[in-house]
């Protein structure tokens, strides 16, 4: 799948030419319904509450909603159906190589590694056990706005190639070169 | 963002003073019915009772379900011709994916109870997450998570998550078992019922596979969007719920989930296995 024109967002205001939002809410859903060049959508997020050694970017693969919400509660937006199916909306980074500019510089998303998002509420800090229990039922870190924005974009019939960052580090810089590219 | 929390229009109060004035000039104006039965998407059971009346739910609770596979109709009839009894059937219900308020989900349970009711029996459709399920099994609920309660809105669900199921012991659930069985021994034909512990998500998005092998780590055997809030409502009150899931598919890996429709069709084909079950259960209260 082709990076290119595909939506960008960033909600961890590190990426100047992406959209950036501080946090998921209606104008994330706004343009995620608008019509676009591209199937695709980028998203990139802070990640919390990582294993010890593994607290470095990573690739999402799928995710545990634990927010206790839903983005798509409501009367169902025509865009999609009202019970979307919400498997296989994330690509890899396997599913990237079909470009030949990521090849030149190295293929380097794909030296990232990959998890398992937990969703939960806007801004909530879990304690050890929370992280403990999360961490037991699959999942390898947590973040806040991931997740409804993938369940989103599903519903409008997009992929997302999710990306996690701990806070205080950076994408390097060949990530966002083969991502532009 | 939309409105989601669109409350009750009614009172279980009014909502039962609505059913009664419908059934003043009819045989059921003296007697209630034995039990209620809520009939989720695509489960279609006790059709054309004996001497029905039926009656729009926006006529009883003000509102009518927006879901394709709910009717939307409450009736009343005999179980059978010349039979003293007589129960409601509640085609339909209002969910919280919907945008309703905890009020109107809970509301026709929340009437049931006020109109009382001895006994409610609840259906749904549901993702079987037992691997030994199959396509069309019917699984009378042993147990329930809440996973989808408003208040894990406020705590995030990882309070839930962490908590056990609740079990789901009574008389009625008992009866349902044993019905099952008995009919399965009569004729081989008649699936053996399973049994097992239903885990209600808010929805309306269905589940991830990363969800899936969650709640099979929670042992939960069936998932759907529905029913707990009902079973909640009937906590420490004199009507007792009992519920089965009609299994439309199978997580796996291997096998691409399908849209509502195939839910509709699944529930389309075990609704007559569970229209027996029901009328053998009903016929013995």
């Amino acid at each position: 799948m082709k990076l290119r024109h595909a939506r960008r967002l960033d909600f961890t205001g590190a990426i100047g030419d992406f959209d950036q939002f501080e946090q998921f809410g209606q104008p994330v859903m706004d343009l995620l319904r608008t019509e676009a060049r591209s199937p695709l959508v980028i998203v990139v997020d802070h990640g919390y509450g990582f294993a010890s050694g593994n607290d470095q970017p990573h690739i999402v693969l799928d995710h545990l909603n634990l927010s206790g919400d839903n983005p798509l509660v409501g009367p169902n937006d025509p865009i999609g159906q009202r019970f979307p199916v919400v498997n296989d909306i994330y690509i890899g980074a396997a599913d990237t190589v079909d470009q030949e500019e990521t090849w030149s510089i190295g293929h380097p998303l794909g030296k990232l590694r990959n998890g398992i998002a937990a969703g939960v509420k806007q801004g909530q800090k879990l304690t050890d056990d929370q992280l403990k229990t999360c961490h037991e039922l699959g999942s390898h870190f947590y973040c806040y706005n991931l997740v409804p924005t993938m369940i989103v974009a599903a519903h409008a019939g997009l992929k997302v190639l999710g990306i996690i960052v701990p806070e205080g580090q950076k994408l390097d810089a060949k990530v966002l070169t083969a991502i532009a590219r | 963002m939309p409105n989601l929390n669109k409350t009750a229009e009614k009172s279980s109060a009014e909502a039962v003073a609505m059913i009664q004035s419908a059934l003043k000039s009819s045989p059921f104006a003296q007697t209630k019915p034995v039990a209620a039965v809520v009939l989720g998407s695509g489960v279609s059971v006790l059709d054309n009772l004996p001497d029905q009346v039926v009656i729009n739910f926006k006529d009883v609770f003000g509102m009518a379900p927006g879901v394709v596979g709910h009717s939307g109709t409450l009736t009343v009839g005999r179980l059978r011709p010349r039979d003293e009894r007589s129960v409601a059937v509640l085609r339909g219900r209002f969910h919280l994916y919907e945008g309703y308020a905890w009020d109107a989900v809970t509301l026709a349970a929340r009437t049931v109870v006020e109109w009382g009711l001895p006994n409610l029996l609840l259906t749904n459709a549901a993702g079987g997450l037992n691997q030994k399920y199959a396509v069309g099994d019917l699984m009378v609920l042993t147990g329930y998570r809440d996973h989808l309660s408003l208040k894990w809105k406020e705590e995030s669900l990882i309070p839930a998550v962490q908590a056990k199921s609740e079990p789901i012991k009574n008389a009625l659930t008992d009866m349902l078992i044993a019905a099952g069985q008995k009919l399965h021994q009569e004729d081989p034909q008649f699936r053996a019922l399973q049994a097992g512990v239903y885990a209600g998500l808010l929805g309306p998005s269905y589940e991830t596979m990363a969800e899936i092998e969650m709640l099979r780590k929670l042992q939960a055997d069936a998932v759907g969007m529905s029913t707990v809030p009902e079973i909640l409502s009937c906590v420490g009150s004199n009507t007792t719920a009992a519920a089965v899931s009609v299994i439309t598919n199978v997580w796996s890996e291997d096998v691409a989930m399908g849209g509502h429709e195939e839910v509709l069709e699944a529930s389309k084909a075990a609704s007559q296995r569970l229209d027996k079950l029901f009328r053998q259960v009903l016929s013995q209260l």
